[in-house]
């Protein structure tokens, strides 16, 4: 390592660098010996004039904006492009909350790439239903000629494609795209890529390029893997070994402070985060209602039966997962339940006649069933709206069962699912906005999808992962939203749902934070997901006293980090 | 530069390369190129190969660039182009390229029965780029007259003010340089590098600051695995994105034969 720091200081004295490019006298004396050929004035001044627009006069600004004279980009998009431009070197993790315009920060700095003629290929990769509004956005604000990718040769065609992940890390476009070298990669959603062992972090790892910009509402946090892994594919090898580096900072080991603080300074190198409250923008409100459902008793008794499966320990139900399962979509629809008992059933290849019997037991159960106190409700709430409603449930079942529930109504609804295909999403997103009152969204229909134009949230059951939700919210509280936003959950009483829906959701006000907050929370915590911890609790508790308990204990844990958190906030204000 | 300025740019470019412009719509523009061009342009060496070889008619292409989406009908096939397209920098570049030497003559008429001497100068025009993990550039045109060695700046506008042709006009006479051009090209060097170097450099010792901050995080992750052949990798990449230099490189210039009232 010494030598290196000598070689450093050694260039440190070194008078700075000054290179003459021959290159031109080289062939003009040759053409003052050959007597010519001598170029045409007109094209002499036009080349000067070319000269003197593409110079770039500041080492500090964007020059992209004052040729985009159509787009008004906002303060903190401007910034974020100045930043990444200026200080990152193009390689960046760019992580504003949901809805402030991820895309325009990307296509400023993309802009500002091209026009400095530093970027000539680019290939970017999004969620499916996001393609085609991406090619539309970087074609239409920054004149950048962007195709959305349908057939093969057009990777190598076309300079500037859009595609998804999905789409390109299959053959043979992979193939393809491996022996492309690109100037300038941007990830939408990137979050996907924390993980190194999956098919897609390979893929984007393979890839060549020499900028980088990966998308995410979700940062990197304290979480050492996650950091690794998202650094090394801006900067492959800066962080020296994995192992190594996962020993040195693991939060298994003791962190000394001091390393804190060579992580924060690396992950305030690549990931630039605005919040909403930032921004200086005027946001819509956000309303949040509870609307707490009662079973009719046939549902209570098909809830009731599937927790006495519980008591049954005899390995017949051996996952308290699918416990879980039942028992939420008990609470969405007998759809939902049937769905998964069919399923239980079929996987067993021979089951036991116990086995048999318990399943044909609930099915007796969902068959007596006749109504649905949610739907119902539903039904009445979007008449009371009477506007276009987003409805979201976590099960293809209940989605099913509700499209053709409202159509019995004579309320025009839209089903969305993240599994289709691309002009199906875009189709439909039309759709909606144009010809139906309602669009029914399962959860993987949850990202990716801009509905601004809708500003109603039904969340018929409610994920059990925070994020998810804040995502849901996120497709339509966004910048363009004008209204304030409406958002009802829905949670029926004496189950799963409504302990979720008071002790995590209403006592850390879930639904009134913004995405950021909750987080720096929930990451700060480094304790697994929230889930894991709910599917624990609900399972193996004895007793609702124990679980109430277990409940509390976790609400606490979440508001000492919150606590922590402002704390820290406060400490870092006052110590610069 | 915006998108109707493009739309003028490109019509210059193409008439003073002796295109014509078939259609000149307020959208787009539709060009035919001239063998030359389309060899220039167009990137299809092996169709012109093969026509040489076999003694072909040429059929030079016809290039559409559309440079308003919004006013170009829609169904108009071309290429769009937008102020960072890889096509505007293709033609910036060949614009460059076509033009980068030049020799010309004032049209000067001196009175009948007399002669007028004209003056040589060496016209270079310049980019400075100043150049650490940010960018700047300056530039400039200078020119020198390659008898007394007088050096201007700001040359190039001087020169759009004058009547030039690149025959020598009647009646004039052009003097010999008792500076060879290739001693003027060193003056102008070294003209810049003295100044280059008088100029305040903190720009330079941040970088370098910027620089050691960026080294020392890495050499922080390589601690107890300096041997590690990424890291010459990273510390190399590093060096290339910081390290403070700056570059002159010559857009075009040559020489301008003058009177002495000129300039």
């Amino acid at each position: 390592m010494g030598n290196i720091f000598m070689l450093l200081n050694g260039v440190y004295k070194m008078s700075l660098q000054i290179n003459f490019d021959s290159s031109w006298q080289d062939a003009f004396l040759e053409r003052m010996r050959a007597d010519g050929p001598w170029g045409n004035w007109d094209l002499f001044k036009l080349a000067v004039e070319v000269e003197q627009q593409t110079v770039i006069p500041e080492f500090e600004g964007l020059i992209a904006p004052g040729h985009l004279p159509h787009l008004t980009p906002l303060p903190h998009q401007l910034e974020v492009a100045k930043q990444v431009i200026e200080n990152m070197n193009g390689k960046a993790i760019l992580a504003d909350e949901v809805g402030l315009g991820k895309t325009i920060e990307a296509g400023l700095i993309l802009k500002e790439y091209m026009i400095r003629g530093l970027v000539k290929k680019v290939l970017v990769l999004v969620p499916a239903s996001l393609v085609s509004q991406w090619a539309s956005e970087l074609t239409t604000k920054f004149f950048i000629p962007a195709i959305a990718q349908k057939k093969s040769y057009m990777w190598e065609q076309y300079d500037v494609v859009v595609s998804s992940i999905d789409t390109a890390k299959r053959s043979p476009h992979k193939d393809i795209i491996n022996k492309l070298d690109y100037d300038l990669i941007i990830i939408d959603e990137a979050h996907k890529l924390k993980n190194n062992k999956t098919k897609n972090y390979e893929f984007v790892q393979n890839l060549k390029k020499k900028f980088c910009l990966l998308l995410t509402a979700t940062p990197i946090q304290n979480r050492i893997e996650e950091i690794f892994n998202l650094v090394t594919l801006l900067k492959p090898g800066h962080l020296g070994n994995e192992t190594t580096f996962n020993d040195k900072y693991s939060s298994r080991n003791k962190r000394s402070v001091n390393e804190d603080v060579h992580l924060k300074e690396l992950v305030n190198k690549v990931m630039v985060r605005n919040r909403r409250a930032d921004t200086g923008i005027e946001w819509t409100n956000r309303h949040v209602e509870t609307i707490a459902i009662e079973f009719s008793p046939e549902e209570q008794a098909l809830y009731d039966s599937i927790t006495l499966l519980r008591n049954q320990a005899d390995g017949l139900m051996s996952s308290q997962f699918s416990l879980m399962t039942l028992h939420r979509e008990a609470c969405s629809s007998r759809e939902a339940v049937y769905y998964t008992l069919r399923n239980m059933l079929k996987r067993q290849e021979v089951p036991t006649k116990e086995y048999e019997d318990t399943i044909q037991f609930l099915i007796k159960k969902v068959e007596s069933v006749t109504k649905n106190s949610k739907a119902e409700k539903a039904l009445e709430l979007i008449r009371q709206i009477d506007d276009k409603v987003i409805i979201f449930t976590e099960y293809r079942a209940t989605q099913l069962y509700l499209q053709w529930f409202l159509k019995q109504h004579g309320i025009t609804s839209v089903p969305f699912r993240g599994g289709f295909k691309r002009g199906k999403k875009d189709w439909m997103r039309e759709l909606f906005q144009k010809h139906a009152q309602v669009l029914i969204a399962t959860e993987a229909g949850g990202e990716g999808i801009n509905l601004q134009f809708c500003s109603n949230i039904i969340n018929f059951d409610l994920p059990w992962n925070p994020m998810k939700l804040e995502q849901r919210i996120g497709r339509i509280h966004r910048l363009g939203q004008e209204n304030d936003v409406r958002i009802y959950n829905f949670a029926t009483k004496n189950t799963v749902e409504e302990h979720i829906l008071k002790l995590l959701y209403e006592k850390i006000q879930l639904f009134e934070k913004v995405i950021g907050d909750l987080d720096d929370i929930l990451t700060r915590l480094e304790f697994g997901s929230i889930e894991d911890h709910l599917v624990d609790i609900f399972g193996q508790s004895a007793t609702e006293g124990e679980m109430k308990i277990k409940m509390e204990n976790l609400t606490s844990m979440i508001q000492f980090a919150e606590e922590m958190k402002e704390g820290l906030a406060r400490a870092a204000t006052e110590n610069s | 530069m915006q998108q109707q300025k493009i739309h003028k740019f490109l019509e210059r470019y193409f008439e003073s390369n002796g295109c014509e412009i078939i259609e000149n719509h307020p959208g787009y523009l539709t060009v035919q190129l001239t063998i030359e061009m389309d060899k220039e342009l167009m990137n299809r060496p092996f169709y012109w190969h093969y026509l040489e070889k076999t003694g072909g008619v040429p059929n030079p292409m016809k290039l559409t660039l559309i440079t308003n989406n919004q006013l170009a009908p829609d169904d108009i096939i071309g290429e769009t182009i937008h102020f960072g397209s890889p096509r505007l920098h293709q033609i910036f570049g060949s614009a460059k390229n076509l033009a980068g030497h030049i020799r010309l003559y004032e049209e000067h008429k001196p009175p009948a029965g007399t002669q007028a001497a004209l003056m040589p100068w060496l016209c270079m025009n310049l980019k400075i780029s100043y150049q650490c993990d940010r960018k700047k550039d300056i530039f400039k045109s200078i020119g020198i007259q390659l008898i007394s060695g007088q050096l201007i700046e700001g040359f190039h506008e001087k020169l759009v003010n004058i009547q030039l042709t690149p025959k020598i006009p009647d009646h004039t006479f052009t003097l010999s340089p008792l500076i060879m051009p290739v001693s003027g090209i060193s003056r102008v060097e070294a003209y810049l590098k003295t100044e280059l170097k008088s100029e305040d450099h903190s720009w330079a010792d941040a970088a370098k600051e910027r620089w050691k901050k960026d080294l020392d995080l890495l050499n922080h992750f390589y601690e107890e695995d300096n041997e590690n052949e990424n890291y010459e990798v990273e510390r190399r990449a590093l060096q290339e994105q910081y390290e403070p230099k700056i570059n002159i490189s010559v857009v075009n210039g040559g020489v301008f034969y003058l009177t002495s009232e000129a300039v």
